[in-house]
């Protein structure tokens, strides 16, 4: 929307609107910044700990997990002028199937690590199934999104709690865990200390307390989506498509784009990205529930929207809502640490998705008033 | 002259400082992370800061605002990150999802006592999870069996009762499903037992669904609430088709709705666990570690005391009641 204001404006911007747009457009960046400074500061007086830590640095990668890698899904939909309110529940069927073919492959005499592989088959396929049809009855039958993902989050829900039978499924082999929480690189503190990679050194007791554990799998895979994300968002024609269809479906249709067959392919990537997610949560916990994704869903749109993704399409990037799901989990790790309780996080996390549409449509407000009207 | 007093000063505020850090060393600190906001542990949460204040420890305390792993393993990993907490006493929402994230905790350093729930098949001695310190809880079948003698008793032994529950998959109410049922099937063949319905923690839901079923047994004679959600929406239900007194309800947990609702007739048996003794306990079990106890049991059963309606106003019964100072 700014953009188009800004494309009519025909008399140069002043320097004060010009900062003022900087600032409108950078808030996020600044935001987090703001955030991260409040925490370094008050932590240590409050808590007598320190927030700059790399094990705390870790922490907030993890917790990013789950809320980013739908957020990322979602901002390819958000940016086409939809909404996907099913990601959430996919995330819990894939959680079930993963779940099931890695167990019961691995039963049926499959190795831990072709297991592990069916497993993620399984969910990104299972998922990606619902974002097909999802994709086919929004682009071919004309079924607003809202409604279908509405709809079709029930049916998934329904699923996941079927095929789980109503509980969690357990029975998973052991060695699952570590490709749910091991990591990459292994660093030691003190006289001692070193630095491994991929296995860390025999410890125990307060040793354990000197060793920092960084990039975990599940955080080595999001960081790879994310830059996979980037390139297909802002480097390839499927990104430009995505774009073109949420800035003005008629001009993109005028232009010779496949808009249906385009819509179907970003609701299947956004519903096969939640199922990578479901998967690697049955990798961190050891086993699959069909309630998990539950929750993420309402943080995850807010981690879009906080990173700048506007609701009426068109304008958006991968580093956005990386960006919102950071400050989601920085503030959910740093109020922790400084023992606010957990309900805080909710009220603080909706004032700031208010406030970020806000400064969105400020820059309207910017160009607009100081230019003395352009029509 | 400057130079030396500055010099004095500086011993002085070193001595200060040593003198400070190594009384901040015997202090341990404790991290308490229960299962959802409720007041079982809301109570639990009181013996843990009373035990704390006895020993002069420090206690953190999370809350996860909802029930379930995604909720309650971000708090966890965020006490992790602290660095500086050496026990961790916690009411795993999984018994098998939590073993992994509570595994990374003992990892970093830290120490685990399960209060209320427990991981794995909760024999953290010769069972598959053994790394916790210590099981401190309810005997959760006994205490299903308990309510099952107690509904039997109230129905007159024979027709149709019940069960709803809150979440599949959690050692505590699966534990009273499990007694509740072979109870029943033992002892009294008259009776015949419907579910359980899972509630997801949600009163509206454990409502609906006891709601229903009486559409569906118009002939129901009771049902076992397997914790305060359950119990709570299971006997509104009941006051709501004006079946107060014909439907029998057992509540486990002594909240005061619960209590509530049994001076109005709708519960006629109210189980009250101990969660200040677990909280109190789990404190005093870290203490006792850290001190270098090796022999501490690593599985403490609190009890119950069974509340009905003329021993409620009793105060040897009614303290059990679960009462948060303030609300």
């Amino acid at each position: 929307m700014a953009a188009h204001v800004l494309a009519s404006t025909e008399a140069p911007l002043t320097h004060l609107q010009r900062v003022l747009l900087t600032i409108s457009r950078l808030w996020a960046w600044l935001f987090l910044a703001l955030l991260i400074l409040f925490f370094v500061a008050t932590v240590p007086v409050f808590s007598g700990i320190s927030f700059l830590s790399v094990r705390n640095s870790q922490n907030i990668l993890v917790a990013i997990v789950p809320v980013l890698l739908l957020g990322l899904g979602q901002t390819f939909v958000i940016i086409s002028a939809g909404i996907d309110l099913s990601v959430g529940w996919v995330m819990s069927l894939a959680s079930v199937l993963s779940a099931l073919a890695l167990r019961d492959s691995f039963n049926a005499g499959v190795p831990l690590p072709l297991a592990v592989l069916l497993g993620l088959l399984a969910g990104v396929f299972g998922g990606g199934m619902v974002g097909l049809v999802n994709g086919l009855i929004i682009a071919k039958l004309k079924v607003p999104a809202f409604i279908v993902t509405l709809g079709s989050s029930f049916m998934v829900r329904g699923l996941a709690l079927l095929w789980s039978e109503n509980t969690t499924v357990v029975g998973l082999p052991d060695g699952v865990r570590a490709y749910g929480n091991d990591s990459l690189f292994y660093a030691i503190r003190g006289d001692h200390g070193g630095f491994y990679i991929f296995s860390p050194p025999a410890l125990t007791g307060d040793m354990l307390r000197q060793m920092d554990r960084i990039l975990s799998w599940p955080v080595v895979v999001t960081i790879l989506t994310v830059l996979l994300s980037m390139f297909l968002l802002h480097r390839t024609q499927f990104g430009r498509y995505t774009y073109a269809i949420g800035g003005n479906i008629q001009a993109a249709l005028r232009a010779g784009i496949p808009v249906d067959r385009h819509i179907i392919k970003i609701y299947t990537l956004s519903a096969a990205m939640a199922g990578l997610a479901g998967f690697l949560s049955t990798l961190q916990f050891t086993g699959g529930s069909a309630s998990i994704g539950d929750p993420l869903l309402l943080s995850s749109i807010a981690g879009v929207i906080i990173g700048g993704v506007s609701l009426f399409g068109g304008a958006g990037t991968i580093i956005g809502t990386v960006i919102g799901a950071l400050i989601i989990a920085v503030l959910t790790t740093g109020l922790v640490m400084l023992n606010v309780q957990a309900f805080w996080q909710f009220i603080v996390v909706g004032a700031v998705v208010i406030i970020a549409v806000l400064i969105d449509q400020s820059r309207d407000l910017i160009v607009g008033r100081f230019s003395g009207g352009s029509e | 002259m400057r130079a030396k007093t500055l010099l004095l000063a500086a011993v002085a505020a070193g001595a200060l400082m040593a003198g400070i850090s190594s009384a901040e060393a015997a202090k341990l600190k404790i991290g308490f992370l229960p299962g959802v906001v409720d007041p079982f542990y809301q109570v639990m949460q009181l013996g843990v800061e009373a035990a704390a204040k006895d020993l002069g420890y420090d206690v953190v305390t999370q809350v996860p605002p909802t029930w379930g792993v995604e909720a309650q393993t971000p708090l966890l990993n965020a006490m992790v990150a602290r660095g500086d907490i050496n026990y961790i006493i916690t009411a795993p929402v999984d018994q098998d999802q939590m073993v992994a994230p509570l595994k990374a905790a003992v990892d970093a350093g830290i120490k685990v006592i399960t209060v209320d729930t427990f991981l794995g098949d909760g024999d953290y001695a010769n069972g598959k999870v053994t790394f916790p310190i210590s099981y401190i809880g309810s005997d959760n079948e006994e205490g299903g069996r308990i309510s099952a003698d107690g509904l039997a008793k109230a129905i007159g032994g024979k027709g149709t009762v019940y069960i709803n529950s809150t979440n599949p998959n959690v050692s505590s109410v699966s534990g009273r499903e499990k007694g509740f049922k072979e109870e029943m099937a033992a002892k009294y063949p008259d009776i015949k037992v419907l579910g359980p319905d899972y509630n997801l923690d949600d009163l509206n839901k454990a409502q609906q669904q006891t709601a229903a079923v009486l559409q569906q047994h118009p002939d129901l004679a009771g049902v076992f609430g397997t914790n305060v959600f359950s119990a709570q929406g299971a006997g509104t239900a009941v006051a709501n088709a004006g079946l107060t007194g014909k439907v029998q309800v057992v509540a486990y947990d002594a909240t005061k709705a619960a209590m509530d609702l049994m001076s109005k007739g709708t519960v006629s048996l109210v189980l009250a666990q101990k969660p200040f003794d677990m909280g109190y306990m789990a404190v005093e079990f870290a203490a006792a570690d850290a001190a270098g106890v090796t022999s501490l049991p690593k599985r403490v059963e609190t009890g119950f005391a069974i509340l009905n309606k003329d021993n409620a106003s009793d105060p040897a019964f009614s303290r059990f009641v679960y009462q948060v100072p303030g609300q």
